[in-house]
């Protein structure tokens, strides 16, 4: 395979919890408060080290967005998504952002995330009406 | 001039003969009219065939102009009689009478009489008058000393040189010639010998320099035109990329699509055979270099060590290291005497063969994943030192300059002249940069596709006249580096080209290695150079025309 590009990270990281790859830094998290099916997921103003999936349109919990999914470069799983565009004015602070979902990622203090047994409707879940 | 073309120059429109000019004209008054207006310039040869001032069908020739630099081309040409004749027959004179008059005055010798005319042209440039005037009398000095009439030449130099109150460096070497008469050869300009001939004319030519053009046509500019033009042609010729192509005058030049390698000729292995296995490494191997005199390898683990080996035992003749740290990068210095390697904690640092450090550069100069290249003077290193930051570091004048980027780079190819840097960005652009004197974007390519791995591109073709790069798509892309255009997208890998090299000493061989582990090499579409021979063990070939 050719050599990945990766790009090293310093500082509190939050990594792939499969490969370690880095992924986004804790100061860049904008909110805590999001959902997803497997927990809570954060919303980060930037992540590095992941490739973007198709385009799709996806009704959340705060209405309709146009989202990709993102997958970590080093192992290639599925790590969180990231809002294209939100059909919403009050959602417009999204676009352009990431959420990576606690439960595939290892925090800065290299701790895991239990995930909540109950698994909502879709994949993916949204929130934080900030 | 009636219904006559406006689109010919002066000089072949009277050449046309009258039987010539009815098929043009709609009329037989017309023709009349021409033939009577020509007669009229027989008899009239002083006389500007007025009304048209310019030519071409652009109309920003000026035909006066024209003529005139015709005219010049004839003359420098050694065809007297033509020149003279066209003159008379355009009316337009190559230069005005007083020019002609202290042209020849210059040739002949009479310096006094030059200036004066010099000051008569009507020249408003001071300067001007002032240096033309120096170079005269100093032509004139330096023919006094030769003829040894030194007090002659002395007056010359207090009574007229010195006045003009210019290039007081000049006055105090010729003073000095006076003085010591050997040392008058190694002060005299490379312009004058012993033939003083010809020193009169190389005097002309200097004169012509000063003054401006319009008032003395320059030596060969209708050549200089025609060079520029066949110059702007060539660069807009995209896949101009052998040096055998003859650039006539006759039509525009445009080399054909076939100059380009795009067949592949060879791939994987054919012909070529394991010679040894370097073994030495723990971690996976990044890099690979060879010596500048071919006979050694350096090779860099990652975040390991760097080894260098004799490639003709396989033999590991050093190993460099730092103590907890790692390396991520190396290379060679241009004279192979050191070698230089890029460390995980950010610095650079450079050895000796023998292991010993010569320097280390501390701080933010590299990344772990960076390329690490040196200017083939040895002066500049050059690293990715932050991610969106390509540093530039003059090893011997301390100076640091930074290529910044708005995207993250991913790697960098630097030209075989030193002056252009080729930078692979996150975003899947590739950004071409001037580095010689100020920092330049100069182009952009787009096209091919990058979205996890590293993928290099390079430089190649005649003057390195194209860009190359591998893609995550299997496709090899070539663009034209002058204009951006992408002239090839290569099929036939089937996995991700990871890399190209362009062939330096034969600009129609390509080579790229790809992730369906094998490496191609692409050439010209001659047929003789088509591998034909079988292998086994899983080694794919191409019977060309791919």
């Amino acid at each position: 395979m050719g050599r990945i590009f990766m790009i090293t990270l310093e500082g509190r990281v939050y990594s792939c919890k499969h490969c370690f790859t880095h992924l986004a830094l804790l100061d860049d998290i904008i909110s805590k408060s999001f959902h997803c099916g497997h927990g809570k997921a954060y919303l980060f103003d930037k992540v590095v080290n992941i490739t973007e999936g198709e385009k799709e349109e996806r009704m959340m919990m705060t209405g309709l967005h146009t989202v990709v999914d993102i997958f970590c470069v080093g192992c290639g799983s599925i790590v969180g998504w990231k809002y294209e565009a939100a059909h919403e004015k009050a959602q417009k602070y999204k676009e352009g952002k990431f959420i990576l979902e606690r439960f595939k990622v290892l925090g800065p203090d290299g701790g895991n995330y239990l995930a909540i047994q109950e698994s909502l409707v879709g994949g993916s879940s949204d929130a934080d009406d900030a | 001039m009636g219904g006559v073309e406006d689109d010919e120059p002066a000089s072949k429109r009277m050449k046309l003969s009258s039987e010539a000019l009815i098929h043009l004209s709609n009329g037989s008054t017309v023709k009349e009219s021409i033939v009577g207006s020509s007669r009229d310039l027989m008899a009239r040869p002083l006389q500007s065939d007025g009304g048209e001032e310019v030519v071409g069908s652009k109309g920003v020739i000026k035909k006066v102009e024209f003529v005139r630099i015709i005219a010049k081309a004839l003359y420098s040409l050694g065809y007297i009689r033509s020149g003279a004749h066209l003159e008379e027959e355009s009316g337009i004179a190559l230069h005005s009478s007083i020019i002609n008059v202290f042209m020849r005055q210059v040739l002949e010798g009479d310096w006094d009489e030059s200036v004066a005319t010099l000051h008569n042209i009507g020249l408003t440039d001071e300067m001007i008058i002032k240096s033309a005037s120096f170079l005269i009398l100093e032509q004139k000095f330096f023919e006094f000393l030769d003829e040894e009439k030194v007090m002659d030449a002395l007056k010359t130099l207090r009574t007229e040189i010195s006045p003009l109150c210019i290039n007081h460096g000049r006055v105090r070497e010729l003073s000095l010639s006076i003085v010591s008469p050997s040392h008058c050869f190694t002060v005299r300009s490379p312009k004058q010998n012993t033939s003083r001939a010809r020193s009169r004319t190389k005097l002309l030519e200097e004169l012509q320099k000063l003054l401006p053009p319009t008032v003395m046509v320059p030596e060969r500019r209708l050549e200089h035109l025609v060079e520029q033009a066949l110059g702007l042609q060539r660069d807009a010729c995209m896949f101009h990329n052998s040096l055998d192509e003859e650039i006539s005058l006759f039509a525009d030049h445009q080399c054909a699509r076939d100059q380009i390698p795009s067949y592949a000729l060879q791939v994987d292995a054919n012909g070529i055979s394991l010679k040894h296995k370097l073994s030495g490494h723990q971690k996976p191997v990044s890099s690979v270099s060879w010596s500048p005199d071919d006979h050694q390898l350096l090779t860099c683990g990652v975040e390991e060590v760097v080894r260098r080996w004799d490639a003709s035992s396989g033999e590991c003749l050093s190993v460099y290291e730092k103590a907890g740290l790692g390396m991520v990068s190396c290379g060679w210095s241009p004279d192979g005497k050191w070698i230089f390697s890029g460390v995980n904690d950010k610095s650079i640092s450079l050895w000796e063969l023998d292991g010993r450090e010569l320097e280390c550069w501390k701080g933010q100069h590299t990344l772990k994943i960076s390329d690490l290249e040196i200017t083939s003077d040895g002066k500049q290193i050059i690293s990715i030192c932050r991610e969106t930051a390509i540093l530039l570091l003059d090893r011997e004048a301390k100076v640091e300059r930074f290529i910044e980027e708005d995207q993250t780079i991913t790697s960098f190819s630097l030209s075989r002249d030193n002056r252009f840097l080729l930078v692979n960005l996150l975003n899947q652009e590739i950004h071409l940069w001037s580095i010689e004197d100020d920092l330049k974007l100069v182009s952009k390519y787009r096209g091919h596709k990058r979205t996890r791995f590293i993928i290099r591109s390079c430089f190649g073709g005649l003057e390195q006249a194209f860009v190359a790069s591998g893609s995550e798509d299997s496709l090899v892309y070539i663009w034209h580096r002058g204009t951006g255009e992408l002239i090839e997208a290569l099929p036939g890998h089937s996995g991700a080209v990871n890399c190209v090299s362009w062939n330096p000493t034969n600009p129609h061989m390509l080579a790229s290695a790809s992730d369906d582990r094998t490496i191609r090499i692409w050439g010209l579409n001659n047929l003789s150079a088509k591998q034909k021979d079988t292998h086994g063990n899983g080694i794919h070939y191409c019977n060309g025309g791919t």
